[in-house]
């Protein structure tokens, strides 16, 4: 009888081991969406979302999700570092400044904040996730690049709409404004100028208070989270030096946990945006503490492990290194045939008198930033690849990301001065008329950086080695070549067919251009320039001189800070005019009209309907 | 449109008096208002396909605001050119010269149109281009 209980007990013992083993597993391999060695009161993990057709996630998605992480991770451990090596700075003076290392115990706080992965119902999304410093803090999976184009959040596999934005210089942009002489508004942050930077008087400060609270990036449901999450950091007593002892004694209820493992937009929360009940007092604090979390992480962007100024360019402006033939005829190119320089502003030039020849030199100690600040609608064609077209249909959580499915339109700065889906409230109504002249608008990017990628994948251009990214708002550009040839010859090749629908004897991108997604407002400084193949390919040689990290002293080595991070593949073959036709997939037709939820919202697109 | 643009403008010029910003030196730098802007090439026919037509024309630099439109007026009769196309440009600073496009859409098939071209400031003034009436037919 005893030697039957103990086989029983035996055999119990064994269930409940193997249950655990692949429960932990399913957990932490396939589903890559649990909260490890963390309670909660979830007893199974939700089920994946995946409302996709074949094809439209990549095959390597979980795999490369967990690299990435594994990589923030690394980083995360690195400014726990950091930290404890930093002589603690002392608070003094009127008013009380921290003296010393203030500026390196703000901006290492950031960076700790950037890459916590704690920063997400699921425990799992750092903002690093989908800006990693190896591309210039874009996106990191080259995978994602080619195929969904946004990345996917907390609790997989919502995504979101667009592509991930370069960290470097975006401090720099000014608080979105209006140019009365020009009736044109300029800063911002984000691809449609959402982050206005109007509160905090710091556009990317705001910018970094977006996706924590973002639907399908870390999804948190309240931005109470942060300060609760912040509560059991390992650097909380940094953020005590930095904000004050206190700042974060906020008496949260005792259902916090279980409403922040919770993604935002659960049918359980309905409408309301601060699920937590505090007292007023603690909502207080806790919105001062996600003021401090966008300042924080905006000052690391802002200062040298982000934003250096350590281009080629940058060493060519100060003397300290002669331009490569092709590199001064990318240069002068950039500022004259190639007209790139009326919106990535070079700084420098000046109006050349008749006679006079641009001899591609700048002031001395200069540090242009090679965008207008402006907003700008290239014509490109709606991508039918990213990953928002398919989120029609309820998650696990009772959430739509996007219920009109192929009726969406990207308007960009149009939709977000009507506060209009998929983009944030304006909180300027003044500027509500000028919407249908911003329609289309995305935000001009400075060049610097935009060819950054991993050593041991040198460039972004096939045939490689090279680091697989993804150029504009939609991704739907997939080399510099392509970027280039775009500008040059969008209005020499255009075909009234969308993408994936180019005529037989034609190749999309490189002899056919596919019609605009939004017609209305597209720039037409460029799209016919003229460029022969060779100069197209010296303004990409010149692009990539905007890399930060040159060293003139040892210039086959990048200075960059966490460069050296990426632990994944770099990709080799075929062209950089045709790299990633292979994925191209026909958009559907006929493509739905665009939702009246986007485009019937007055001020209606003039001077034409949007179809 | 205009009284908007003007109630625009105070309200920015107000904002702009109580606050000033280190970074404005980046935008777009305003260049000097030409005091006469001269159409030196075109207007032409650069594209002309089934949904698509593209006129061009050079000029020198206008200055003034860096964001200019391309203005097309056209129209079946040259004695009433009552429709308008407009399309956005940047003003290049380091060029002498500024080419201007504007892309015309849902055009008539195997129609001839007549044109006159002018181009403005983004704020709708005008840079007061004197151009000749052309034409051209749609495929």
């Amino acid at each position: 009888m005893r030697e039957r209980r103990l086989t029983a007990l035996v055999i119990l013992c064994a269930v409940v081991a193997a249950t655990l083993l692949i429960s932990t597993e399913f957990l932490s391999a396939q589903n890559g969406q649990g909260k490890e060695g963390k309670g909660g009161d979830r007893d199974t993990p939700p089920p994946f979302y995946n409302p996709y057709p074949p094809g439209i996630l990549p095959a390597d998605l979980l795999q490369e999700i967990e690299r990435v992480r594994g990589e923030v991770r690394f980083i995360e451990n690195e400014a726990l570092a950091e930290w404890q090596a930093l002589t603690p700075p002392t608070l003094t003076g009127q008013p009380p400044t921290l003296e010393g290392t203030g500026y390196q115990a703000v901006q290492t706080l950031g960076k700790l904040m950037n890459f916590d992965e704690h920063m997400s119902p699921f425990e799992n999304r750092a903002c690093g996730f989908c800006h990693m410093p190896y591309t210039g803090f874009s996106g990191p999976i080259p995978s994602v690049n080619l195929t969904m184009i946004a990345y996917p959040g907390s609790f997989q596999f919502r995504a979101g709409k667009r592509t991930a934005q370069r960290y470097t210089y975006s401090p720099r942009y000014p608080v979105l404004q209006l140019y009365p002489d020009q009736a044109l508004l300029f800063g911002g942050n984000f691809w449609d100028g959402r982050s206005t930077g109007y509160l905090l008087q710091s556009a990317d400060a705001e910018q970094a208070q977006h996706p924590p609270v973002d639907t399908q990036e870390h999804a948190l449901p309240d931005t109470a989270c942060i300060a609760f999450r912040l509560q059991t950091a390992a650097y909380r007593p940094l953020f005590e030096t930095v904000w004050g002892v206190g700042s974060l004694d906020i008496k949260f209820p005792h259902n916090t946990e279980e409403i922040c493992e919770t993604p935002g937009g659960a049918a359980v929360f309905g409408t309301n945006t601060m699920p937590i009940q505090l007292k007023p007092e603690d909502r207080a604090k806790a919105n001062s503490v996600y003021d401090h979390w966008g300042q924080s992480i905006s000052f690391f962007e802002d200062g040298p492990q982000v934003s250096p100024f350590t281009s080629k360019v940058d060493a060519n402006i100060n003397g300290l290194y002669t331009y490569t033939p092709d590199e001064l005829a990318g240069a002068i190119l950039f500022a004259g045939k190639g007209n790139c320089n009326s919106c990535h502003i070079d700084g420098q030039r000046t109006l050349l008198t008749p006679g006079q020849t641009d001899t591609g030199t700048y002031a001395v100690n200069a540090r242009p930033l090679f965008t207008c600040f402006g907003y700008s609608n290239l014509g490109l064609p709606l991508n039918p690849r990213d990953a928002f077209f398919y989120q029609t249909t309820p998650d696990f959580f009772g959430f739509t990301a996007n219920p009109l499915g192929f009726g969406y339109r990207d308007l960009g700065l149009g939709t977000f001065l009507r506060s209009g889906f998929g983009s944030a409230p304006n909180p300027n109504s003044a500027w509500i008329p000028l919407a249908p002249r911003m329609d289309g608008r995305q935000q001009v990017s400075t060049v610097r950086n935009v060819a950054m990628t991993p050593p041991q994948c040198p460039t972004t251009e096939a045939p490689g080695p090279y680091f697989q990214k993804e150029f504009f708002h939609n991704g739907y550009i997939k080399s510099l070549k392509q970027l280039v040839h775009f500008y040059n010859t969008r209005d020499k090749f255009p075909f009234p067919v969308t993408s994936g629908h180019c005529p037989a004897g034609t190749t999309e991108k490189v002899d056919c251009w596919p019609m605009p997604e939004v017609p209305d407002n597209i720039d037409m400084t460029v799209g016919n320039l003229g460029l022969t193949d060779q100069e197209e390919n010296q303004l990409v040689i010149i692009m990539q001189g905007l890399n930060d990290g040159f060293d003139p002293a040892n210039p086959s080595v990048s200075t960059y800070p966490d460069i050296n991070t990426f632990t994944g593949k770099c990709m080799t073959g075929g062209t950089a005019a045709t790299q990633g036709n292979e994925v191209l997939i026909p958009t559907p037709t006929p493509l739905p009209a665009c939702a009246s939820a986007v485009c019937g919202v007055p001020p209606l697109p003039a001077p034409k309907p949007i179809p | 449109m205009n009284k908007l643009l003007l109630k625009l403008a105070i309200a920015a010029a107000t904002g702009s008096l109580l606050s000033s910003n280190p970074t404005v030196a980046q935008l777009s730098p305003t260049t000097p208002k030409a005091a006469r802007v001269r159409i030196t090439q075109g207007p032409e026919l650069e594209l002309a396909k089934e949904y698509l037509t593209i006129i061009r024309w050079t000029t020198n630099n206008p200055g003034g605001s860096p964001e200019h439109f391309g203005v097309v007026h056209y129209g079946t009769d040259p004695k009433n050119l009552s429709q308008t196309a407009k399309s956005p440009i940047r003003l290049n600073p380091s060029h002498s010269s500024t080419i201007f496009r504007v892309r015309l859409q849902a055009l008539k098939p195997a129609t001839t149109y007549y044109y006159t071209v002018d181009s403005m400031e983004s704020n709708g003034k005008s840079d007061g281009v004197i151009s000749p009436v052309k034409k051209f037919t749609t495929p």
